[in-house]
């Protein structure tokens, strides 16, 4: 058994400050002898050097049309303001591993059928008790069509009509699909957990706005300009969260959020463009966070449309990329090549492919047995994303030592009414996911960005077969092995030229500690958790 | 009606169709605009019925015309209607932003106007002196920078990396005035100072050298009146009326400038408000912003005619 000492010291390592563990001594069965503490405890102190309180600012991103839904995100603002206000069942942790968060229990126990438990105790920002209703009706509000929210689409296979509650903190769900991936739809940063009830229809209006389980309550918010979030004196993490106050700051441009970091005037900023990095790096009172993720802009060949469909042209095309180049040039080297597979920290996916090298010899003998020996194309791209004008250019300039001329075509307008979905031709890009869930919105023929039209491709009936036994296979090994079947059609005959991952580049004071190198899809750890893990040293 | 009155009135007139016919361009342009409100709300993952659905909502479904007379209608009896990113009414959105925007225009003006005048009216004095020289290569070379140049040099220089005596960027409160800033105001001025000066006191100078050179001048010059006396007294007042013209031009230039300046320095006016609007395809608050901009720009004219009227003794008689 341990100690007193030392289940302290584990308390305030979990964060507890002593003020903390002085209220809380009584709660946990231990008796203080005049409130001091043992040396495990005072050393565990002195390392902390977690400053309680203060306001930290953060310079977002974003417009008029932000808000705050505890199930929907459109913008990076929307991330950074649903993290702070509502906790998700469960979340993806730094090693990419989905960790719960109020649930107690979230399993496959069949591949249709899902047990949750949420957590006991946990309080909304009003007060009311967490129970499994809330969880019940935050899926019913995700499935709902008319809503439109974001994660309708990840969590269609669940029948809305056949949850069954157990007891408070418990229901089953069963899916009209196998769905493997379910719960990695609930970790995804967009799934909150809101109240029964919640039905805000705007700013602040409507009924339990804002009202979420999250370490800050929002005490204001206008869209466009700054929310203010207060910290949750009622937080169910021990500790959380450090600050008293969270600014989230709306910013127009690029050029004004790095001053506005430069002169200390917020404490983090995401997205710094690549050329200003070196100036924050020369900055002994700031800090780079540059974490690698899974984000990609890919060029993207239709296969059904003359040249790319013919699988030599395709292949040729993947031959011609310089990928280190295009990685060191279109990405300032913040980056890592890319082998024409998609999702690079899924650990059941990508193995076992060689590394596709930059080949214009064995390009050419390709393209001139498709009969294209003087092949002209045209390549949209779009500044829609950093890297894409980037990548783009580079490509045509390596195409070159192919035979091949790549005239590069940069439309700004290219993403309004999905157009680029139409051209032969494209660049696009994509956030991190999971391999089976980036198939569901990006490969199938029912998938909203099928650039490449795959569902045209000679093998698709057998590709489709295999998502439907993968998101079936309990088993990871068995999953595990379908995946690689998958991956070989993409890898063999696929139209996306997939040429690197990019890191995240962005910036904090050095005043602030806390931040973990996370491979996810938010920028600076998650926002720091919400902001809950972070803290000023 | 005769006089100056008749002047104003028939002028107002012609204001209000300049404005009418700004409407159209402004409606159209922004009907021009690829992609839609309903698009840039549900993102980039929104499914077509949703779209739809929304569009339907927000009554981007009706006939153009319909959507037209809705909107001049709706301005005509001050409801300027709501906004389509967030569904609050757009003089609300404006408020403070306004609020903000004129301040920082008034107090550009108020430097900058006075500060060409004197520097356009010295260097005709001084012509070709060492100062005359010096103003001309500068005020000609800041002329040719734009805003976002200058904003972000001031910003390196007296912000960010070679003195950290300033602000960057404005970061407020809300419902607190511009007046509580004075520090973070210094950037913004003094940029759109730099902006207008230079044309100003280019055309001051112009002026005041073709007055000084004329008979009336030379009249004075020999009655014995001293050389500062025939300048302010003068020569000034007759150089103003082309001052006039070109200072009227450059504050309704400060209306647009104040897009850039207030991008650069993140400041919550309606600048900035028009280009995060543009972006998200908000139309109801993109042609507010721009029929304001455009009444402005006919209020100055009118006023830029007024007070050349009214310095002209020629002008002045004809109207009568």
């Amino acid at each position: 058994m341990s100690s007193v000492d030392q289940i302290l010291e584990r308390e305030v390592r979990r964060g507890m400050t002593r003020q903390d563990l002085i209220k809380r001594a009584g709660a946990l069965g231990l008796v203080l002898t005049a409130g001091s503490f043992g040396p495990l405890t005072e050393a565990a102190f002195a390392r902390t050097q977690i400053k309680r309180g203060g306001t930290f600012r953060y310079a977002t991103p974003g417009g008029p049309s932000d808000f705050i839904d505890g199930l929907h995100i459109v913008a990076k603002s929307d991330q950074a303001r649903r993290m702070a206000t509502f906790d998700p069942l469960a979340l993806f942790n730094t090693n990419g591993k989905i960790e719960l968060a109020l649930a107690e229990e979230l399993k496959a126990e069949k591949a249709n059928q899902y047990l949750i438990r949420v957590k006991d105790g946990i309080e909304f920002h009003n007060g009311k008790t967490l129970t499994i209703d809330d969880v019940i009706y935050s899926i019913k509000r995700t499935l709902d069509p008319k809503l439109k929210l974001f994660g309708q689409g990840p969590l269609s296979a669940i029948d809305p009509k056949r949850i069954k509650k157990l007891d408070k903190r418990t229901c089953r769900l069963f899916l009209s699909r196998p769905d493997v991936t379910l719960s990695e739809s609930f970790a995804q940063h967009y799934q909150g957990v809101v109240p029964v009830g919640y039905s805000p229809t705007g700013l602040g209006k409507g009924r339990l706005a804002y009202v979420g389980t999250g370490a800050f309550k929002v005490k204001s918010f206008t869209p466009g300009r700054e929310s203010v979030h207060v910290r949750n004196p009622n937080y169910w993490r021990n500790g959380q969260p450090y600050f008293d106050e969270v600014r989230i700051i709306n910013f127009t441009g690029d050029a004004s959020k790095v001053n506005a970091l430069l002169s200390g005037q917020v404490d983090a900023i995401i997205d710094v463009p690549y050329a200003q990095v070196p100036i924050v790096r020369s900055r002994k009172d700031l800090r780079m966070y540059s974490a690698p993720t899974g984000a990609w802009d890919p060029l993207c060949m239709r296969v059904d449309v003359a040249p790319y469909k013919d699988v030599r042209v395709r292949r040729a095309l993947r031959l011609l990329a310089n990928r280190p180049q295009m990685v060191a040039q279109g990405l300032s080297g913040f980056g890592h090549i890319g082998n024409d597979l998609f999702a690079p920290g899924d650990a059941l996916a990508g193995k076992g492919f060689p590394q596709r090298q930059y080949d214009p010899e064995q390009a050419k003998s390709l393209l001139k047995q498709a009969g294209q020996s003087d092949l002209a194309i045209e390549l949209i791209t779009s500044p829609q994303d950093t890297g894409m004008v980037e990548g783009a250019t580079i490509f045509a300039q390596n195409a070159k030592a192919g035979g091949v001329t790549v005239k590069v075509t940069d439309r700004a307008d290219a993403f309004y009414d999905d157009q680029y979905l139409k051209y032969p031709f494209s660049a696009d890009y994509w956030g991190t996911r999971n391999y089976l869930q980036q198939v569901a919105v990006g490969m199938l023929s029912t998938a909203a960005f099928n650039e490449t039209h795959w569902d045209a491709y000679e093998n698709y009936p057998k590709y489709k077969a295999l998502y439907g036994q993968a998101l079936g296979a309990v088993d990871e090994k068995k999953r595990g092995a379908i995946i690689h079947e998958m991956q070989q059609m993409e890898y063999n005959d696929g139209g996306l030229i997939i040429w690197g991952f990019k890191n995240l580049t962005d910036a904090y004071s050095a005043k602030v500690g806390g931040f973990k190198i996370d491979p996810g899809t938010l920028n600076l750890n998650k926002y720091g958790n919400g902001f809950r893990t972070i803290y000023f040293v | 009606m005769h006089g100056i009155t008749g002047f104003v009135v028939r002028r107002l007139l012609l204001g209000l169709l300049t404005l009418f016919a700004a409407s159209l361009i402004i409606f159209g342009a922004t009907q021009a605009l690829p992609g839609d409100a309903a698009r840039s709300i549900l993102g980039r993952a929104a499914q077509p019925e949703s779209l739809a659905l929304l569009r339907h909502q927000l009554g981007l479904d009706k006939p153009v015309w319909q959507q037209y007379w809705e909107w001049i209608s709706g301005v005509f009896t001050g409801d300027l209607g709501s906004s389509l990113a967030n569904g609050l009414a757009v003089t609300d959105v404006l408020g403070e932003r306004l609020l903000y925007s004129s301040f920082l225009m008034l107090i550009a003006a108020a430097i900058s106007v006075p500060l060409g005048i004197v520097l356009g009216a010295v260097s005709a004095r001084k012509r070709d002196s060492a100062f005359d020289q010096t103003a001309g290569v500068a005020t000609l070379g800041l002329a040719a920078l734009p805003e976002f140049v200058v904003g972000i040099t001031l910003a390196v220089l007296f912000s960010t990396t070679v003195f950290h005596v300033l602000p960057s960027v404005i970061v407020t409160e809300e419902g607190v005035g511009p007046w509580h800033y004075p520090k973070e105001f210094v950037l913004p001025v003094l940029t759109l100072v730099i902006a207008v000066v230079p044309y100003t006191s280019r055309i001051m100078r112009a002026s005041t050298v073709e007055i000084l050179e004329s008979d009336f001048v030379e009249m004075a010059r020999l009655k014995g009146l001293s050389e500062s006396r025939v300048l302010w007294r003068h020569a000034v007042p007759n150089a103003l009326a082309p001052t006039f013209q070109v200072t009227a031009l450059n504050l309704a230039y400060l209306a647009g400038g104040i897009v850039v300046v207030e991008t650069v320095f993140n400041y919550p006016g309606i600048g900035s408000l028009l280009v995060e609007s543009v972006r998200a395809r908000d139309m109801p608050t993109v042609q507010a912003i721009a029929l304001l901009i455009t009444g402005l720009y006919v209020v100055l004219n009118l006023l830029a005619d007024l007070a050349t009227i009214l310095v002209s003794p020629r002008l002045r008689t004809s109207l009568e």
